[in-house]
């Protein structure tokens, strides 16, 4: 499709660099909208078009009049904006540093907060969630999501796998409550409601996107250029690109999406159809929606890296492809037949193929002239997987029922494969048989739709015929029968949890999410109790379970994430609301103490370090004068007051990357205290579960290891 | 865009080669709507009118071979305009009612690709053929002369000459440029390094004038002309990453003559061509993407009394472009019923579901076949894709074009060695992980909905020191996927040469240049054919077909370095001022005739100071690509400094005058550097000197001194190694 030649309808320059994704558009005054972005490292720039902002902290640019800057002494990882404080309708400034989130009321020069993040900033917003009657800033770090109010007081606190890169407010089960809707680097879009997770979807890579669209649908992107719309809960389109998705936007009845290289697509929202496209000269910073030409409706205002900033109103149909014409009956009718032609040639070309191939029926296979490329009209293809446990993966074999071959596969499926969405398969000439394996090894337990392509014919065909299948691996497809001889390994670790629910369902669960050769059955109607014991294809660790016949149900296994994994499976399978369980794994035990005492050394570390930091900085800025002084009158002296500073200089360098080391430490030490959280959360379903996190948040704060560790093994302190 | 012309389709037809839909000139008055005909893959020659946007079919043949060329006997004055189609080795004519009236099989072996004719009043038919490499003229169906051109023929255009009845034919001719024949011989020549394609008469020159506009491969435009004898050509317009020109044709609407242009990459346009000044640049007034290639474009009064642009595409679609401006507020002008689009889009709607319906039988007929137990043959036929592959650019990136004529979905590419791989915009390239640790390469290419034509670029990964890939061709696999019915993959099997670089047309006399000539002297038992297809496996492009003394020259297209090839049977001379290309063929050779079991003997031949006369060659290119790679590294240093606008301001510019001009260089120009591979290709030359002129005892010491020298440009340094002085050969026995 070709670039449209829409004009914006407002531009402007901000002659500042601009940080992707770090830009938000407020009312400081409660009426103007003011785009606000980080520029650089420390700096912060706000455009002003309509009078400038009062304000004793910002500067005035040296490089557009109508930008103030305003420096932080702090790198600047988000900012957001939002009428936070009650009883006003200003919009306050919320900007987000490595380890610290400070609110700051622009207009009035005042900080409302100024709050150490623990678990890092990702990503800020505003806007009204759950039950809270003001507006809530949301915070989402290294593995966790946080609520303040706007006075910088913790209202909830939950733990997530993995980085969090997006969240937006959006009421998920249309109970007139917004969820919050988060995109975690770990491939899962969750949606949270009363601090519990009700609703995990998972995708084929890291969500770095989302946006309302309407009620009931939401848009997403992914890290791998996938971008897409749910609408409740179940995808409508996807479409991939090359770029990444850097904003999404629901804008005049279309999706706009701003891709990474600068290029803005409109999208219908049904089908993610291109309704039309342009491309920015730059690329793209952000993409935003506002009122920024004070019309009474909202703008794309799109932001590239180099600070230009376009204006586009919302997506008309004649403002589409053919901008000066407008639309004539006629000129749909004529659209129309183009169309009905597109139809009628692949109906044709198809037609003709049959045509050809019924011409050419007559001819017989075992004759030396076989044409170049002709199958027998009653091939088949079949697929089987298998596990290989020797191999450690699965294996998915392609078969045909007579001679010919199968040239090539090629398997697409996401998320499974190391490099990129497709596993293909083109054996030496030599090695062509009717039958092909190709090896599968899902990295997560999720279930995998593969589609396969197989390619059949003869080997020295000209052309081949396409086999097309879906085959779906079920959730734990890595998890294969132990055969009964291997040895039961005592290693202790085992979660325990009560349930009120006959075998046979069990039954139906096991054989719905396992790949299983035969399917379970029980030896009569009246067993009340089963054993049965799986091998993990990856590590070739077991896993036990026991459903015994007063409901007691034991899963030993030293995997606390698969523990969780299956326990999650299970309570949805039997829809039950809560769950309580007592778990031990002294593995995430023993684990966990170690990251919480990792975490502590940090914490003093790094106040030491940036104790000699400041002291360095501020001897340097003493020598420097000192050292100008010294050049008037003695040389020499100057001389080695500059090498001091040259020192000081290197030790502060040297200083500084022993802080970036202990901030990368900290924050994987973090991380890996929250997944450890999490998975404890995953023990437990419903409130059970959600009493976990409080509990561990209140016993992190406390550093009390004990009260977590217990909290690890019942669920509660 | 000037111009705000909109797409109208009329119908469809069979797969379109070049130039195969003409325009009727008009018979009477000028308030007639002029008829156009066109010719398919299918032999289908159909001539249609348009009522109503309606197409009326005036006559239509039976399917035979297909069609190649359409040309219309241009007579002045009189009326009786034929329709002449080509299609194999014959040329048919037909009256406007569809009657033939003549029929002529040539001893052509080759499909007739161009045509001309002209009918005479007095003088009777002249017709031009051109087929392969030869131009044949008929008058009154004899046969009077004909010429052997160097390289395919691609286009043809004939003028009258003064005084007398000759013909005067301008021919472009493949990878040679231009020609002008007159009687059977050659009186000019230019060449022409765009690649011209295709040819476009001016309407209404004047009768002597010898001018033309060519489209070419590149995509660019130009003028050739000839006067006082000299034939000469300048390009009026770049390509500037246009596709190549498949057709060309001339429109006279919105007052002006318009030269329009169609391209590989689907678009089409319209240039307004200044008549009296034919050399001035003409002027780009619209653009039109169609999303395939554009066979044929030309301009007449179709669907209205008003001039609009008549389109054919690859896979068959015919449509309009015509003038917006008509239609707004006075519906009447167009003189369409206001009903009549509706019961057209009605009828075609009907046809679409009875065809529907017809296909979805057809398909259930093909699947009942595949569920019996003595199911027949299913043998679809193969899939319409068109590919070529072209020799490698500056950069070395070599493109394979594929077109189809259905929609693809997928190419999947397969060779044994790793390649990398571009692919166009549109499409998402994914490599996938080798099979079992294996050194191969499998990738997908994931088209968008409606891809009919794509791209896909190899190059070769540079492995220093591997003497035995370097001397072997490669084979890439490409299995094209349709998206929709016929569910069948089409294989395409491509060779890359091992010198691809080597894709320039040369003239032979360049040969006479002084440089440093390297020679590789082969003499053996093969044949000219053989050696044909050895060498099929080393340079890229078309080879001279085989005959009994083959000579022609290529270059380099980064080195600018010559490679001239003869050979003859049992004998062949390859002359070269790159040592390693010398090298590389003589691996090729040997390891060739080693698979087909004939001897051969190898001599070389190299000069003492090949490598410093070849390195004195590209020494300025050397020294330019070095600065660029410096400044590239300068520039990536400067952006990692936060430098806003002030940085470079008139006033007070905060960094000096070097780093400023470092600075505002765009970044096209510093990712276009070829130093890495100027070293490697030194480097490589030097290494090939030494074992071709046994001096290979241990030299480790001189290479790695070598490539520092090198990698930092100490140009002294490079030419004292380079020039051996201190190396004598090495005694051998």
């Amino acid at each position: 499709m070709q670039v449209s030649t829409v004009q914006p309808v407002f531009k402007l320059e901000l002659n500042h660099k601009v940080t992707p994704n770090v830009v938000t558009i407020a009312k400081y005054d409660g009426t103007h909208p003011c785009l606000t972005a980080s520029a650089g490292y420390d700096k912060i720039i706000i455009h002003h078009p309509h009078g400038s902002v009062v304000s004793g902290r910002a500067q005035r640019s040296q490089a557009h009049g109508e930008v103030s800057e305003l420096n932080l002494s702090q790198a600047i990882i988000a900012i957001a904006s939002g009428p936070i404080k009650p009883d006003c309708g200003r919009d306050m400034l919320l900007i987000g540093s490595p380890t610290q989130i400070l609110a700051y009321d622009v207009h009035d020069n005042i900080d409302l907060f100024f709050k150490e993040a623990q678990d890092g900033v990702n990503v800020i917003v505003t806007g009204n969630f759950g039950k809270y009657n003001e507006v809530v800033v949301i915070v989402g770090g290294n593995s966790s999501v946080q609520g303040l109010d706007w006075q910088g007081n913790e209202l909830f606190w939950n733990v997530v796998g993995g980085k969090v890169y997006d969240i937006i407010t959006f009421d998920f089960d249309k109970d007139g409550e917004n969820e919050l809707l988060i995109g975690c680097d770990d491939s899962f879009i969750r949606v949270l409601k009363n601090n519990q997770f009700i609703v995990e979807i998972a995708e084929t890579g890291p969500v770095v996107c989302l946006a309302t669209v309407s009620d009931v649908r939401f848009a997403y992107g992914l890290a791998n250029g996938t971008i897409g719309i749910y609408e409740e809960g179940i995808r409508l389109w996807r479409v991939k690109s090359k770029q990444n998705a850097l904003s999404l936007r629901w804008s005049g009845d279309s999706l706009a999406c701003c891709w990474g290289n600068g290029r803005i697509d409109w999208r219908e929202g049904n089908t993610g159809k291109v309704l039309r496209r342009v491309q920015m000269r730059m690329n793209a910073a952000a993409m935003l929606l506002a009122d920024y030409r004070s019309v009474g409706a909202p703008d794309l205002v799109c932001v590239s890296d180099r600070g230009e900033v376009l204006g586009y109103p919302p997506y008309q149909e004649n403002t589409g492809f053919n901008a000066t014409s407008k639309k004539m009956p006629t000129e749909e009718d004529r659209m129309a037949i183009t169309e009905l032609f597109n139809k009628k040639q692949a109906l044709m070309v198809e037609l003709q193929h049959y045509e050809a191939n019924a011409a050419s029926g007559s001819t017989s296979l075992e004759s030396a002239d076989r044409p170049m490329t002709a199958m027998p009209t009653n091939t088949r293809l079949q697929v089987a997987v298998s596990a290989v446990p020797d191999e450690g993966n699965l294996d998915l074999a392609i078969t045909t029922n007579n001679e010919t071959i199968v040239r090539a596969a090629l398997i697409l499926a996401e998320g499974i494969f190391e490099t990129g969405e497709t596993l293909a398969r083109h054996p030496l000439p030599a090695q062509l048989r009717s039958i092909l394996h190709v090896p599968l090894k899902p990295p997560r337990d999720v279930p995998v739709d593969v589609h396969i392509k197989a390619l059949v014919g003869y080997g020295d065909s000209e052309q081949f015929h396409i086999f097309e299948l879906t085959k779906q691996l079920p959730r734990f497809s890595m998890y294969t029968l132990a055969p009964p001889s291997l040895a039961n390994t005592k290693h202790g670790s085992h979660v325990t949890f009560h349930i009120t629910e006959r075998v046979q369902r069990i039954c139906i669960w096991l054989n719905q999410n396992f790949l299983l050769e035969q399917e379970i059955e029980l030896e009569t109607e009246e067993t009340k109790e089963l054993n049965i014991s799986f091998i993990c294809l990856r590590d070739r660790t077991r896993l036990d379970m026991d459903f015994k016949a007063d409901g007691q149900v034991k899963f030993s296994t030293t995997d606390i994430r698969l523990a969780g994994d299956l326990i999650q499976s299970l309570a949805i399978f039997l829809n039950l609301s809560d769950l309580q369980s007592v778990a031990h794994f002294p593995e995430a035990e023993k684990k966990l103490r170690a990251e919480m005492d990792n975490v502590s050394e940090i914490g003093e570390m790094r106040s030491r370090l940036a104790a000699e930091t400041a002291e360095r900085a501020q001897l340097i800025t003493a020598l420097l004068p000192a050292a100008q002084d010294a050049a008037s009158y003695d040389l020499k002296e100057m001389l080695n007051r500059y090498k001091e500073v040259i020192m000081l200089n290197e030790e502060l360098l040297m200083g500084c990357h022993i802080r970036r080391a202990t901030q990368e430490q900290a924050v994987t030490s973090l991380k890996n205290l929250h997944t450890v959280l999490q998975q404890a959360t995953r023990l437990r379903v419903g409130k059970y579960s959600k009493a976990v996190v409080s509990a561990s948040r209140k016993a992190v704060r406390e550093n009390n290891i004990e009260a977590l560790i217990k909290i690890i093994q019942v669920g509660d302190s | 865009m000037d111009y705000d012309l909109s797409r109208i389709d009329y119908t469809i037809c069979g797969i379109t080669f070049p130039d195969t839909l003409k325009i009727l000139p008009i018979p009477v008055g000028p308030k007639i709507q002029q008829k156009f005909t066109i010719g398919d893959k299918n032999g289908v020659l159909q001539c249609l009118s348009i009522k109503d946007e309606e197409p009326v079919v005036q006559f239509k043949t039976l399917p035979g071979k297909p069609i190649t060329s359409v040309q219309l006997a241009s007579s002045t004055g009189t009326l009786t305009d034929k329709i002449f189609a080509a299609s194999g080795n014959e040329v048919k004519g037909y009256t406007r009612k569809g009657k033939v009236f003549l029929t002529i099989e040539t001893p052509l072996t080759e499909t007739i690709t161009s045509m001309y004719v002209n009918c005479r009043c007095v003088l009777g038919v002249d017709l031009i053929l051109c087929s392969g490499r030869t131009v044949t003229c008929y008058r009154d169906l004899r046969e009077i002369h004909s010429y052997i051109c160097d390289d395919r023929v691609l286009d043809i255009a004939a003028y009258n000459t003064p005084n007398n009845t000759r013909m005067r034919l301008l021919v472009l001719v493949a990878n040679k440029g231009a020609e002008i024949l007159e009687n059977g011989y050659s009186l000019a020549h230019t060449a022409i390094s765009a690649g011209p394609t295709r040819l476009a008469v001016p309407p209404s020159l004047h009768a002597l004038d010898v001018y033309a506009f060519y489209g070419a491969a590149d995509g660019s435009l130009g003028l050739i002309i000839y006067e006082g004898s000299t034939l000469t050509s300048k390009c009026l317009m770049e390509g500037r990453g246009l596709g190549s020109v498949v057709c060309l044709g001339w429109f006279m609407g919105n007052g002006g003559t318009h030269l329009a242009v169609g391209r590989h990459d689907g678009s089409i346009q319209l240039y307004l061509i200044d008549m009296e000044n034919m050399s001035g640049k003409p002027r780009l007034k619209f653009t039109y993407f169609c999303g395939e290639p554009v066979t044929s474009v030309c301009g007449g009064c179709v669907g209205t009394d008003d001039h609009e642009l008549l389109a054919a595409t690859f896979s068959g679609r015919i449509f309009g472009l015509r003038s917006q401006r008509l239609v707004p507020g006075v519906a009447n002008l167009t003189n369409i019923p206001q009903d009549a689009l509706a019961s057209r889009r009605a009828k075609l709607e009907s046809e679409v579901i009875r065809l529907e319906k017809q296909t979805a039988n057809e398909r259930e007929k093909y699947q009942r076949n595949t569920r019996s137990l003595h199911g027949g043959l299913s043998a679809p036929p193969l899939l319409d894709i068109q590919y070529e592959l072209q020799g490698a650019t500056r950069d070395g990136w070599q493109e394979a074009k594929i077109t189809s004529a259905v929609p693809l979905d997928m190419l999947f590419i397969y060779c044994k060695r790793k390649l990398d791989l571009l692919t166009d915009n549109a499409a998402v390239l994914s490599i996938c992980s080798s099979q079992s640790g294996a050194k191969d390469l499998l990738a997908t290419v994931r088209c968008q909905a409606g891809t009919r034509r794509l791209w896909v670029r190899m190059r070769y990964i540079l492995q220093a020191n591997d003497p035995v890939s370097r001397a072997e061709s490669v084979q890439v696999l490409i299995y094209a996927l349709p998206s929709a019915a016929p569910r069948v993959a089409r294989l395409i099997t491509l060779r890359l040469p091992v010198l691809p670089y080597y894709s320039q047309h040369e003239n032979m006399d360049k040969e006479n240049e002084k440089r440093s000539w390297c020679q590789v002297h082969i003499t053996g038992s093969f044949s000219v054919a053989e050696m044909t297809s050895w060498l099929t496996d080393a340079l890229p492009g078309d080879l001279p077909r085989p005959s009994a003394n083959v000579a022609f020259a290529r270059s380099h297209t980064l080195l600018r370095t010559l490679l001239v090839c003869r050979y003859q049977r049992g004998m062949g001379i390859f002359i070269s001022d790159n040592v390693t290309t010398i090298a590389i063929i003589k691996d090729i050779i040997s390891n060739c005739s080693v698979k087909k079991n004939i001897r051969i003997e190898i001599s070389t031949d190299i000069p003492d100071n090949c490598c410093v006369q070849s390195f004195q060659g590209i020494k300025e290119q050397f020294e330019t690509e070095y600065r660029t790679y410096k400044d590239n590294l300068l520039k990536k240093a400067i952006s990692a400094l936060e430098l806003d606008e002030r940085a470079t301001s008139e006033e007070a510019p905060t960094i000096c005058n070097e780093y400023q001009r470092v600075w505002s260089i765009s970044d096209d120009t510093l990712t276009d550097t070829h130093f890495e591979e100027l070293v490697d290709t030194i480097d490589e030359w030097y290494v090939d000197f030494r074992s071709l002129t046994l001096r290979n005892t241990d030299y480790t010491t001189e290479r790695v001194k070598l490539r520092k020298a090198l990698k930092d440009c100490e140009l002294e340094q490079i030419l004292l190694i380079l020039a051996n002085e201190n190396v004598m050969p090495h005694d051998i026995d």
